[in-house]
C-alpha cells in the first residue's frame, strides 16, 4: 500500500468537515424555505476512494481549490423522514446532530495534527 | 471565501430572516384587537413572511431571505360590538384575522430557528479557532 | 509518514518502502531522484526555501484578508518541520566537518 501523507490526509478531511458544515448551515438557515431540500456532503469514504492515487503523492496543488467546496460534490439528500406541505425536507433536530459529529470529528482532526507535529519538531531537532 | 467563513455568512442570513419573521409575529400580536376606524371598516390585517433560497455567487452557500411581506387573504372574523367606533349598522365589528395561538406558537419556532442558526454560527467560530490554534503554545 | 516531511524528500514517494526519514536519508538519496549526495542535499535545500517561499506567500495573502485558513496553518506547519529540519541537517553536517578537520593526519 502507499504510504498515505498524514497532514495531507488531515488537512483532506478538514475541508471536507469545513464543506459539510456550510451545507448543515444552508440546511439550517433554510429550515423554514418552501421547496427546498437538504442537502449533504458526499461520504468521506467515496472521496478517499476517488483520490487513492493522488493522495499520496507529494503534491499540494490539489489541495489549493479556489472554489467552496474545495471539489467535493454537495448534493440533495434522499428524504427518508418527513416532507413538509411546502415540500421543505429539513430537520432541525438531524441537523443539529450533524453537527455535533463535525465537531468531534474536527476537534479530533486538530487534535491529531497537532500532536504529530509536535512530535515531528521534537524528533528533529538537534 | 472559505467553507467556514462561507457557513458564518449563511448563517448570519438565517439570523436576519428569523429576526424579521419575529418582528412581523409581534406586530400581528400587538395588533391583535386593532379594528378599524368608522363604520363597516376593515381592520388590521394579518401579515405574513415568505422564505426564499438565495444563493450567493461567491461562496456557494444557500443563503435565505424573506422573499416578501404579505398579507393574509383569510376573511375578517365578526363580532357583535355595538357600542364599537367600527360596527355596522347591525352592531357587528370586523376583527383583525389575526389567531393569537396561531402567532405564538410561530413565535417559539421562529425562536428554535434562531437558536439554531445561533448555534452555528458559534460552531463555525469555534472550528476557525481551533484550526488557528494550531498554531499557538508551541 | 514521518518521510512525508514536505521539505526532505530525498527519495520520491513512489518508492514506498525505501521511505525510512531522516535516518536513511543519506542511504536512500543515491535513488532515482539524485546521482550523489552533494545533489540530494541540493535538491533538499531548495525543497526547504519552496517550502517557506509558499508558507510566507500563503501568509501574506492571508494578511490581505484572501486566504483559506486551514491552508495558512498548514503551510506554516510545514514551513516550521522543514526549517526545524534544515537547521539540524546544517548543524549535523557542521559538526561532522569540525570532527574531521580536528583529526590527526
Amino acid at each position: 500500500m502507499e504510504p498515505v501523507n498524514l497532514f495531507e490526509l488531515a488537512a483532506r478531511q478538514s475541508q471536507w468537515l469545513s464543506v459539510r458544515q456550510s451545507a448543515i448551515a444552508g440546511n439550517i438557515a433554510n429550515a423554514n424555505t418552501p421547496g427546498y431540500v437538504a442537502r449533504d456532503v458526499e461520504p468521506f469514504e467515496k472521496v478517499l476512494d476517488r483520490a487513492a492515487v493522488s493522495l499520496s503523492a507529494t503534491q499540494a496543488g490539489h489541495l489549493g481549490d479556489a472554489a467552496t467546496n474545495a471539489g467535493f460534490a454537495v448534493k440533495q439528500e434522499e428524504t427518508t423522514g418527513s416532507i413538509l406541505p411546502s415540500g421543505n425536507t429539513v430537520v432541525l433536530e438531524n441537523e443539529l446532530l450533524k453537527a455535533g459529529e463535525v465537531r468531534r470529528s474536527f476537534e479530533l482532526n486538530t487534535a491529531i495534527v497537532k500532536a504529530f507535529h509536535a512530535m515531528m519538531m521534537a524528533a528533529v531537532k538537534s | 471565501m472559505d467553507a467556514l467563513t462561507a457557513a458564518l455568512k449563511v448563517a448570519a442570513s438565517g439570523l436576519g430572516a428569523q429576526s424579521e419573521r419575529l418582528r412581523v409575529v409581534s406586530e400581528n400580536l400587538a395588533n391583535a384587537q386593532s379594528t378599524g376606524s368608522s363604520p363597516g371598516a376593515d381592520p388590521y390585517r394579518r401579515k405574513t413572511v415568505s422564505f426564499v433560497t438565495e444563493l450567493d455567487r461567491a461562496t456557494g452557500g444557500s443563503l435565505v431571505e424573506i422573499g416578501s411581506v404579505d398579507r393574509d387573504p383569510s376573511k375578517f372574523p365578526v363580532e357583535f360590538q355595538p357600542g364599537n367606533e367600527a360596527a355596522d349598522e347591525k352592531g357587528y365589528v370586523k376583527m383583525p384575522n389575526v389567531n393569537v395561538l396561531v402567532e405564538m406558537a410561530d413565535m417559539s419556532e421562529a425562536n428554535r430557528s434562531y437558536e439554531a442558526n445561533l448555534q452555528v454560527i458559534k460552531q463555525a467560530r469555534d472550528l476557525i479557532s481551533m484550526t488557528i490554534d494550531l498554531l499557538r503554545g508551541q | 509518514m514521518i518521510g512525508g516531511l514536505g521539505a526532505v524528500h530525498l527519495k520520491p514517494s513512489v518508492g514506498g518502502a525505501g521511505e525510512t526519514g531522516l535516518a536513511g536519508s543519506g542511504a536512500s538519496a543515491a535513488g532515482d531522484g539524485a546521482t550523489t549526495f552533494a545533489e540530494a542535499l541540493g535538491q533538499a535545500a531548495s525543497k526547504t526555501v519552496g517550502t517557506l517561499q509558499n508558507a510566507e506567500s500563503v501568509a501574506i495573502r492571508a494578511l490581505s484578508g484572501d486566504a483559506d485558513t486551514r491552508q495558512v496553518v498548514d503551510a506554516v506547519m510545514s514551513a516550521q518541520q522543514a526549517l526545524q529540519t534544515a537547521v539540524s541537517i546544517r548543524d549535523k553536517i557542521v559538526s561532522a566537518y569540525l570532527e574531521i578537520s580536528r583529526m590527526g593526519i
